[in-house]
């Protein structure tokens, strides 16, 4: 019995382009995509839609020439980003003196009640709680004491002209 | 493939790309009988052809503004339709249903298929609509690449190079498949011979 060889099941296998669909499908089938087509547009979401027509929008231009742009950008606003930040990181030198600042505390408790027998000329106000001098000349550190009167330093008095 | 055909296709890409959906359809009415035999010949059910075409088309039309023309249209539109083709028999895995009756019965009375036919000593002795039943069901127990490769080879006449573009593998590939699938073929018909009752 004959055996199929090469040449055989080659033009055998040829037959095969002549199988074809139902007459008219190919007719019809332009006709079926278009349907489908609005079939699958009236299903989408609107943002689906409107990423599509970015994402065509989009790949009108050459993308491998403008993708360079943006990471260039980006890798000069990295760069100035950590050098403003290496700049601008110096360290706080008054943070200590703040926090050591005694905290001025006056308790309502210990001042006396107000009455009509102990009039305001006669009343002595509780300085304990204020700042002592020595407290005070540690806030100015190593300046010399100013002595103030009426807010107003001594040496700033206006000389009396008559 | 010849270079007024190219030609032609790029300035239906072109006017697609424009925005003109007619230069489109002309590409789709062009290509959809060859597509439909790569298709139909891989998938061997009408039904799944049909609804494969159909996305094949859609993708391709969504796809086509980011065609850059570094290849054919032609090689662009049958590596899209081979892919997708693949990937559904992979999804369908081994259960297929061959739809024979799709097949158009005049091909019985076509010249040159009565000429090729005449030429064949084991055709001219069994039963051609049997022996085409047998040649489909050899196919498919083809593996899903390899059948692609008879396919686009001996059905649709295409060179290696051009095959080894669609599938974007080596031509000694494209080579080496296609020994393997006639073997297989030819092993298969064989024993359908031997035992044309089974």
């Amino acid at each position: 019995m004959d055996e199929f060889n090469d040449n055989e099941i080659t033009k055998l296998l040829r037959l095969k382009r002549y199988e074809q669909p139902t007459p008219g499908y190919f007719e019809n089938f332009l006709h079926e995509f278009h349907r489908r087509q609005r079939d699958e547009l009236l299903r989408q979401p609107l943002w689906r839609i409107c990423v599509d027509r970015a994402r065509d929008f989009a790949l009108s231009f050459n993308l491998s020439t403008l993708t360079s742009y943006p990471a260039a950008v980006t890798a000069v606003l990295v760069c100035a980003a950590v050098i403003s930040l290496r700049i601008y990181e110096a360290p706080q030198p008054a943070t200590v003196a703040a926090k050591d600042r005694p905290v001025l505390v006056v308790p309502a408790s210990t001042e006396p009640e107000w009455t009509l027998a102990s009039p305001v000329a006669t009343r002595v106000f509780n300085t304990r709680s204020l700042r002592n001098i020595k407290e005070s000349a540690q806030t100015h550190r190593s300046a010399t004491p100013r002595y103030v009167l009426d807010s107003v330093p001594v040496s700033y008095e206006t000389t009396f002209k008559f | 493939m010849d270079e007024p055909r190219k030609d032609e296709d790029q300035q239906l890409v072109a006017r697609t790309q424009e925005g003109d959906a007619s230069a489109f359809d002309q590409l789709v009415v062009k290509y959809t009988p060859r597509l439909y035999g790569l298709v139909y010949n891989m998938t061997s059910n009408h039904e799944d052809t049909n609804d494969l075409l159909q996305d094949i088309f859609s993708k391709a039309y969504k796809a086509i503004r980011g065609f850059r023309g570094k290849s054919s249209f032609y090689t662009w539109i049958h590596s899209i339709a081979v892919n997708m083709t693949l990937n559904f028999l992979k999804k369908r895995g081994r259960r297929f249903q061959l739809s024979l009756d799709d097949v158009d019965a005049s091909i019985q009375n076509d010249k040159e298929f009565l000429e090729a036919t005449a030429s064949t000593s084991p055709v001219r002795e069994a039963d051609l609509s049997e022996l085409q039943k047998r040649l489909n069901e050899a196919m498919m127990k083809l593996s899903d690449e390899h059948r692609a490769v008879v396919t686009m080879f001996h059905i649709q006449g295409m060179p290696h190079a051009e095959i080894s573009k669609i599938l974007r593998v080596s031509e000694g590939t494209v080579r080496s498949r296609l020994f393997y699938a006639n073997r297989q073929l030819q092993n298969y018909l064989d024993e359908f011979r031997k035992n044309p009752v089974t």
